[in-house]
């Protein structure tokens, strides 16, 4: 393994050395990085020639500048050097410049990429396991259109509809007769496709989430939720205990009783915790979050040990799950309750179309995730859309690939129950091919978010790129081209380190 | 499997209980004098980068538009791009003519925001540093000795004495070794840094001192601060060193986001409306959406046709202006030996055919509905002067269009069906239109009109002649002097090689002329004789836009390069 890992190392490192070489050369003579001056009508335009020129050393040859800027980037691999990316063409720091776009990128794509995956992935296996039914073709047809969409489209259609209407709406939050029969049969039509079964019961699902639509709207606008939205300690219990009931389904199957009340206990310290709890909740600090977000997994292991009977290892994994989503539950309780008075603070306008803050903003540990999370939620989206579509199709293809494996029948006919063969002997091994399109995915992502940074206003590596492109300035372009081109190569290595670490049939060959 | 996504369904759709939560915002709203504690947000496309903006690399409206209310001067640019005097900043007056003598008088309160007051070290910091006199002693690459303080513009500081003033002084007199047209354009916004921190972060302890005894290793101490010490990193701005002598200062900077003034406590004069100006940064094209959700209060991007359309569609909650920029577009002939256009007649055949209303009808005035040719090339549509300067200048009689005349032009010339190259810098769709718009119009009157556009217009053709006609823009100018280098023979900007000795003659009286009625007659002159020989050919003046919430308070908007922030200590949102 070891000399695998080495050598794709070395061969990546020379490819890294070539393409460098070609990128720089393609922007050196992609255009006169001097053109924007050549039209200056000042008096010192000459004065303002000689420095850039001087600073981009464009009186020496393309490979001396290239060997120059290749000698200052050798020095980050030596240690104690100091690393030197040089200087855009108006003298600012390449490395400074690379910083911060490489944290306004990540902060913006790690959680689109995250919550495309667990969607995209669930939405994928639900698909597989409805095979050819309404919803299978539902998600299909809306996977191939979000694969076509363009960005820079569906970015002005978010920000219209989600942003600019929605606020509209929210100053005085109605909904009329149609659209909220539009919206209770719509819920209706999800969940019976998603649930199937034979007809009567697919009617009766559909009646009821129709139903149960439209009341919860009413009750919603009737108590003016929209305006000053919560879950309170109420919908919190009901939701925790809830969630215990469905993390035990899936683990282990409601019969083990020992994994229920595990994880029924673990609902309830959450639920405890939330008002023991109160005082450090009014305004944390992310460690705080964290800490708290660590000590479930003890907790949860240990309510496992206690309830678990024979099933010690299941009730313990249930438990951690399900204390982990309560605490989400709880955290999002806090932070819905803080929308109002963030509402205020920014006249209303609760969904950002740009940028990755409101400028200057100050606030409680609530009101400032509100803020990140409405200028997070369009960018996401539009990153989140395309992505989904990605890993919906592949999950899918997977899945439906690993369910008609002879393993999988010989499962069946031990007699396993359904949900033991799709949980244990199916969903893992899908899973296999999925882990290396994450991670080739996240690599290219980092590199790929162009046009959702320019449109949403997010300062990036995708602006850094453009931006050194048009004024045919090398440095901030290959600054931008190592980290993108090292995280793919790294990332693609991981995703072959994984695969040979999931799939034993890898590793042996 | 059913039941697994059957409970896990139920567990979601089940909802009842109750909701609770509600955070009473508590704002005490407490107006101070007469500053609101209130933010008002501009969007602005380019993201700021130092606080001196005068080196040659950092001038540049990135800069200068921030700092308009930072660093003030003697002067600032008015709505129509003219100088106006800053009276709360100082005075200024000619006292003699010969040789042309101005004295300058702080305001007896101004300071720097640090305290330090603003007076005779900063004057002279600011004339040592735009003079271009003292070298380092390198030269560079081309052979030209840098200079130790890099400068974007010498232009009358260069012809100037040392400010005569001792240290501390609130007054100073600048005396020029010969008469400069453009005496008052000195000393404006964001010329003067402060001397007292270039003194201490520099080590050299009196700037007066280095001048006056020519130290030169002093000076290139200086400079080297000058040069470089206020190039900000990104997002990080340095207050210590960073003083502000104007209505806000800067405060906080958060990269590829966003830049934020607040009003300058130690500000002597009216105190500007709004307490915080934020300056977004904000690509154009996503500027309409982000002021209809209220994210900023005011834009004032390049317009274009749908921006405009869009604008409109967004209702009563945003006020929109179209106006004119400062920047006008015009066509050079090539007036080399080996150019056709070289024959005066054929000159006046093409600008008989070259449709210009049409021009303007079609492609300006989608953009800004009270967009007309523009006649001068010295004096905008929009500025006071202009109907007196355009009626006194013969090129009006070329508006109408007479395609006859040209034709019949050409064929007594024998040269019907001449080859005619228009060539400007691509991409850029609206002068592809506009060369269209020609070809349609010259084409019936024989020339044959080839677009020539091409991406290394700039770079390469203008400059080496490649063109019969040049079609680009020039930016305007509050200075009579602006323009010498464009129409004087083997000027730097004359690309067409114009040659005329009475222009030359002319310009050359206009630089020293001090009267400014006597400028204007001058230029008039000049006008008419660019009209006579038909060098070049004004067509119009870039079109401009600016739209705001409803409820904005004196958004007045600027054709000039200082932009919409030229006001914006006045800036305000009246109660909905």
């Amino acid at each position: 393994m070891i000399v695998y890992i080495v050598r794709r190392l070395v061969v990546s490192f020379f490819i890294l050395l070539g393409a460098t070489a070609l990128v720089f050369w393609l922007v050196a003579i992609s255009g006169d990085p001097l053109e924007d001056l050549y039209a200056d009508q000042s008096p010192n335009k000459e004065d303002k020639i000689a420095e850039r020129t001087r600073r981009m050393h464009l009186d020496q040859p393309i490979p001396q500048r290239y060997l120059t800027w290749l000698a200052g980037v050798a020095k980050c691999v030596v240690p104690g050097q100091g690393c030197d990316l040089g200087t855009n063409q108006t003298g600012q720091d390449v490395k400074v410049l690379l910083g911060n776009a490489a944290g306004a990128t990540l902060r913006l794509v790690l959680v689109a990429v995250v919550v495309a995956i667990v969607i995209g992935v669930t939405v994928g296996i639900v698909s597989a396991l409805r095979q050819y039914s309404g919803f299978d073709y539902t998600i299909t047809f809306a996977a191939f259109l979000f694969f076509s969409l363009p960005v820079f489209w569906v970015a002005v259609l978010l920000k219209q509809y989600l942003a600019i209407e929605f606020n509209d709406w929210l100053a005085d939050p109605r909904i009329g007769p149609v659209p909220m029969i539009a919206l209770g049969l719509l819920s209706g039509l999800t969940w019976s496709a998603v649930i199937g079964g034979e007809r009567r019961r697919r009617l009766t699902v559909f009646g009821v989430a129709c139903a149960v639509t439209v009341l919860l709207l009413l009750y919603l606008l009737a108590v003016d939720w929209f305006t000053y939205p919560a879950l309170g300690p109420g919908l919190v219990t009901v939701f925790a205990l809830g969630t215990a009931v469905g993390v035990t389904e899936l683990v282990s199957g409601l019969h083990r009783r020992g994994v229920l009340h595990a994880s029924l206990a673990a609902a309830g310290v959450g639920i405890i915790a939330q008002f023991v709890l109160a005082g450090v909740l009014e305004d944390p600090s992310w460690p705080v979050v964290l800490l708290l977000a660590a000590s479930t997994v003890p907790i949860g292991i240990g309510l496992g040990m206690v309830f678990g009977q024979l099933d010690k290892p299941q009730a313990a994994r249930a438990a951690v799950l399900t204390g982990l989503l309560t605490g989400t539950l709880v955290f999002t309780d806090r932070a819905l309750s803080a929308v109002h008075g963030y509402s205020q603070r920014v006249n209303g306008r609760i969904v950002a179309t740009i940028g990755s803050d409101t400028p200057n903003f100050t606030g409680d540990f609530w009101q400032r995730f509100i803020d990140t999370v409405t200028h997070l939620a369009l960018p996401t989206l539009a990153i989140m859309l395309i992505s989904f579509a990605t890993y919906a199709r592949f999950t899918r293809a997977t899945m439906l690939e690993v369910m008609s494996q002879d393993y999988v029948r010989t499962a069946r006919a031990k007699g396993l129950t359904e949900r033991t063969v799709v949980m244990r002997h199916a969903f893992r091994n899908a899973l296999i091919p999925v882990t290396t399109l994450m991670a080739i995915d996240f690599g290219g992502v980092i590199g790929g978010a162009v046009i959702t940074e320019n449109v949403f206003g997010w300062e990036g590596m995708g602006t850094l790129f453009i931006n050194g492109l048009e004024r045919s300035d090398p440095n901030p372009v290959m600054g931008f081209f190592v980290l993108t081109a090292t995280s793919i190569v790294i990332f693609n290595m991981l995703a072959d380190i994984a695969y040979a670490y999931l799939d034993p049939r890898i590793r042996m060959s | 499997m059913s039941t697994v996504l059957a409970v896990a369904a139920a567990s979601a759709v089940v909802l009842t209980g109750c909701t609770s939560g509600s955070d009473k915002d508590e704002e005490g709203a407490k107006p101070s004098a007469s500053t609101q504690p209130i933010t008002i947000t501009y969007a602005y496309e380019q993201e700021f980068q130092a606080y001196n903006p005068n080196t040659a690399d950092q001038n540049a409206s990135l800069n200068a538009v921030p700092l308009q209310q930072v660093l003030r001067g003697f002067w600032y640019y008015g709505p129509d791009g003219s100088v106006q005097p800053d009276t709360e900043f100082g005075t200024y007056e000619k006292v003699s003519d010969n040789p042309l003598t101005v004295k300058y008088t702080f305001n007896q309160k101004a300071v720097w925001s640090d305290g330090e007051p603003i007076d005779c070290d900063d004057a002279v910091l600011g004339w040592a540093a735009n003079n271009g006199k003292y070298k380092t002693g390198k030269k560079d690459s081309e052979g030209n000795d840098i200079a130790v303080f890099s400068s974007a513009g010498t232009v009358g500081y260069e012809d100037a004495d040392k400010p005569q003033c001792a240290d501390g002084e609130k007054t100073f007199t600048l005396v020029y070794t010969k008469p400069f047209a453009d005496w008052v354009a000195l000393f404006g916004g964001g010329s003067m840094m402060p001397a007292h921190i270039v003194e201490k972060e520099s080590g050299v302890p009196d700037i007066i001192a280095a001048v006056d005894g020519d130290d030169q290793a002093a000076l290139k101490k200086a400079g080297e601060f000058y040069n470089t010490a206020w190039v900000y990193k990104k997002g990080e701005l340095k207050p210590e060193i960073s003083p502000s002598s104007g209505t806000y200062q800067l405060s906080a900077w958060q990269a590829g986001q966003s830049l934020t003034l607040k009003a300058n406590p130690k500000w002597w004069g009216t105190p500007p409306n709004a307490e915080t100006i934020v300056i977004r940064f904000i690509k154009q094209d996503q500027q309409a959406q982000a002021l209809q959700n209220g994210e900023i209060q005011a834009m004032d991007p390049q317009p274009n046709a749908e921006l405009l359309k869009q604008l409109e569609g967004i209702g009563d909650s945003i006020k929109v202006t179209t106006g004119d920029q400062f920047t006008y577009e015009h066509l050079d002939f090539n007036l080399r030996n080996n150019s056709p256009f070289k024959d005066r007649d054929l000159r006046e055949a093409f600008t008989k055919c070259l449709p210009r209303q049409q021009i303007v009808d079609n492609l300006i005035k989608p953009q800004n509905p009270k967009a007309q040719i523009q006649n001068s090339r010295y004096v905008f549509t929009f500025q006071s002067n202009y109907k007196k300067v355009a009626d006194a200048i013969v090129g009006t009689k070329h508006d109408a269009l007479d395609v006859e005349g040209a034709k019949s032009i050409l064929e007594s010339k024998g040269k019907a069906g001449m080859t005619v190259r228009i060539a400007y810098q691509t991409p850029n769709p609206r002068r592809t239109s506009q060369v269209d718009l020609i070809r349609d119009s010259c084409g019936q009157a024989g020339f044959k009109i080839v677009d020539a556009g091409s991406e290394s217009f700039f770079a390469d053709g203008l400059f080496n002649g490649k063109f019969d006609i040049a079609m680009f823009a020039w930016a305007g100018s509050p200075l009579v002097t602006g323009s010498s280098s464009t129409y004087t023979t083997n000027g730097g900007n004359n690309f067409g090689k114009y040659t005329s000795p009475t222009v030359d003659d002319l310009i050359s009286k206009l630089n020293a002329e001090l009267n400014k009625d006597k400028q204007e007659e001058l230029i008039i002159q000049v006008e008419k004789a660019l009209w006579e020989d038909l060098a070049t050919i004004p067509v119009y003046a870039f079109p401009g836009i600016l739209a705001t919430v409803s409820n904005g308070e004196n958004f007045v908007y600027n054709a000039s390069q200082a932009g919409l922030m030229w006001n914006s200590n006045k800036w305000g949102l009246a109660a909905k």
